[in-house]
């Protein structure tokens, strides 16, 4: 019987095509029918949907009391949570890459949020921010600093400041084992000439570290900005997208749309809003970040 | 030779086993039904006792209760409303705005053949049987339970306060507001950031000011919000309240957290439902708290009904309406009085050793001859939502009362 033989460039496609199947059948597919169902009226019970051409999109934008506040939620969260979470994260890694004694400890410690699930994470918080026995307010009555005290969930001035340092505090961990893996990976004989050639720590962080880091940081970056787009679980568990929707973002608003009130048609259209501004984020990005990458082949 | 003897023997035994049990699975009769979380854990074991009966009761027959949280059941409704998987009895509120979406969706069985078997509007009550009848082309859903909701107040720091006896009208229940605020008393607890907490007093509001016949046409979207006087004050009162004698923060607690600020007495009232009886109940509180209706002026109580409907895709909706005619029936309904429900839906309950506050309920309920619905069963979903956000604006002071009815109506006029 002839072996079955394929040239190593072939064989790829056949290994990869399992995950393709897969990928077209659970990701793709339901993009595509989203896109698709953008443009219809549905309600997520009827059997046939109605073909609604851009009606959903006109009502979203011009007519949904909710939406541009959405929207400047959502932008602002992710501008936030892709500067904050992730400097102090590097932070941690650089100070973590040291020889600390307890440094093992102290890594396990940090990263342990990011394991806990985050509806979990936004129910801790949420009982930490009650106003009359949470944690917050209790301490800050025994600092005698009363006057601090505020409505953390409940005042639309800080509620999502609120719910963001929950986020902060859960996602630090995940950013801090990236940035800590890359920062293993940076060449110690590349450090060690640049000290010799008298270059001081910043020097050596500048043109050594950070360049070696670039790969690690585009990774981190992009991963940021897709779930910073993509938020929803704290929100949902601790503000609703309250008080009076002040909070709403936009994926959690796509699925009210479709999920709570039955309106798929208009829930699909701000979720390819939210991949449209994904797609112009990330995308050229990705190409600006790997470019040099590729020319020094 | 001999792997090969083994295969087709493990293939054999795997077909022959799949035949038998599909067989077997056939000639069981499994009923599936869809609720919510219950809330608290006598309900649950009720539950339990009343489907361990039916299923002694109908040999063959398994019942599988699924319970979730009430976003959850609603997005598993909508999930399996095109597929075999869903139940065949499920849970929704009565309405339009709740169950009438899954009636107008035709997914739900129409029941007049099964009203006519077992008699079921010469045994339940006349209110808890109306939302049946809102839905051209025949009966949809049986009553589960019917609820009203009033004023919880806290006897002591009523007393506290000076106020000997709960208001009869509403200038009495704003005067009574004032003392406790006087006496450091807030009057209200509400938890904002479930909406339709808050939105109960904005209903009673509405009803206060606008009257039965202005409300009912408001919520039915036949009125205009948008220009009437009466909503507006109604708004402002809203308004009022929130700023002076609601337990401040808010709009960031749930009412579960509420609830635990009126058992440490830290407000005077609060505006819940003939459920709390149970609840007040587990905290052994009964004898601290009294209920009287919320002062309207209309003699209508703010009230919904439970309902469980059958799915139209059920292949046992015999089944189902035996199932929910034994929860219904007289020997259920008199077990477990007080425990679904102050009041039983069914006319035939005797209720005796009731706690005062049950008795109160009756009194209430057999006060009262028509009813109003609370806002979230009254409109369609979006503008449920919409009517939320104005509200919890008005209380946050984003939204000034005065723009909050023109608001409401814009979006109504704006829906498609």
């Amino acid at each position: 019987m002839a072996r079955l033989s394929l040239r190593p460039d072939k064989q790829g496609y056949l290994l990869l095509a399992p995950a393709v199947f897969v990928y077209f059948l659970f990701a793709f597919y339901p993009m595509l029918d989203t896109v698709r169902m953008s443009f219809s009226s549905w309600n997520g019970l009827s059997a046939h949907r109605s073909f609604a051409g851009l009606d959903n999109y006109r009502a979203v934008l011009t007519a949904d009391p909710v939406f541009w506040g959405a929207l400047r939620n959502t932008i602002g969260w992710t501008v936030l949570a892709v500067l904050l979470p992730n400097l102090i994260s590097f932070g941690l890694a650089l100070a973590l890459n040291q020889r600390l004694p307890g440094r093992s400890w102290l890594r396990v410690a940090f990263y342990l949020p990011v394991i806990i699930a985050p509806i979990a994470v936004a129910t801790i918080w949420k009982w930490m921010y009650d106003p009359f026995f949470g944690l917050f307010n209790n301490l800050l009555t025994a600092w005698h600093l009363q006057s601090w005290i505020v409505d953390w969930l409940g005042d639309r001035h800080y509620a999502l400041g609120a719910v963001f340092a929950a986020h902060v505090w859960q996602s630090v961990g995940f950013s801090m084992v990236l940035f800590l893996a890359g920062l293993q990976s940076v060449s110690t004989t590349l450090i060690e000439a640049a000290r010799i050639d008298g270059a001081g720590r910043w020097a050596v962080f500048r043109h050594v570290t950070l360049p070696a880091l670039r790969p690690t940081l585009a990774v981190v970056l992009v991963l940021s900005v897709v779930n910073s787009l993509k938020a929803f679980d704290i929100i949902y568990g601790m503000t609703g997208g309250g008080p009076a929707q002040s909070t709403q973002m936009l994926a959690m608003w796509a699925y009210t749309q479709a999920m709570q009130l039955g309106d798929f048609g208009k829930g699909a259209a701000v979720s390819v809003i939210l991949l449209l501004i994904t797609l112009v984020i990330v995308v050229p990005y990705l190409r600006w970040s790997l470019r040099p990458a590729r020319s020094g082949k | 030779m001999r792997f090969k003897q083994v295969v087709n023997r493990a293939l054999s035994a795997l077909v022959l086993s799949t035949v038998v049990g599909g067989a077997v699975a056939a000639s069981a009769q499994d009923l599936k039904i869809w609720t919510l979380t219950f809330d608290s854990d006598e309900v649950y074991s009720a539950w339990t006792e009343i489907i361990k009966a039916f299923e002694a009761a109908n040999p063959g027959v398994k019942v599988d209760l699924v319970r979730r949280s009430t976003d959850e059941h609603k997005a598993a409704l909508r999930v399996a409303a095109r597929s075999d998987q869903g139940p065949d009895v499920f849970f929704m509120w009565a309405g339009q705005g709740l169950g009438g979406e899954f009636v107008k969706a035709g997914l739900s069985k129409p029941l007049d053949e099964y009203y006519k078997k077992y008699g079921w509007d010469s045994r339940l009550t006349r209110t808890s049987l109306a939302p049946s009848k809102i839905y051209p082309g025949g009966r949809h859903g049986v009553p589960y339970t019917f609820h009203g909701q009033a004023l919880y107040y806290n006897k002591a720091l009523f007393a506290k306060a000076g106020i000997s006896a709960p208001p009869a009208t509403y200038e009495e229940l704003k005067a009574d507001a004032a003392k406790l605020k006087a006496a450091g008393i807030p009057a209200f607890t509400f938890g904002g950031s479930v909406n339709w907490h808050l939105m109960r007093l904005m209903d009673n509001l509405l009803e206060t000011k606008c009257g039965a016949e202005k409300h009912d046409a408001l919520k039915a979207m036949k009125a205009n919000w948008g220009t009437d006087p009466a909503v507006t004050e109604s708004f402002r009162e809203l308004h009022t309240w929130t700023a002076n004698y609601v337990l401040t923060p808010f709009l960031g607690i749930d009412q579960a957290q509420s609830f635990n600020l009126f058992m440490a007495n830290r407000a005077a009232m609060m505006l819940e439902g003939d459920w709390l009886v149970n609840q007040l109940r587990e905290q052994k509180r009964l004898n601290d708290f009294a209920i009287a209706p919320f002062p309207t002026g209309t003699n209508r109580l703010y009230s919904f009904a439970e309902y469980y409907y059958v799915s139209k895709q059920s292949k046992v909706p015999d089944l189902a309406a035996r199932f929910l005619d034994y929860l219904q029936s007289d020997a259920v309904q008199q077990k477990y009085v007080g425990i679904l429900g102050s009041m039983s839906v069914n006319t035939h309950v005797k209720y005796s050793n009731s706690d005062p506050l049950e008795d109160k309920w009756r009194e209430i309920f057999a006060k009262y001859n028509q009813t109003f619905v609370n806002g979230d069963q009254g409109f369609p979903l979006d503008v449920t939502t919409e009517y939320f956000r104005i509200i919890n604006g008005v209380a946050g002071n984003t939204i000034a009362p005065e723009s909050a009815g023109k608001t409401l109506q814009a979006f109504i006029n704006n829906r498609k």
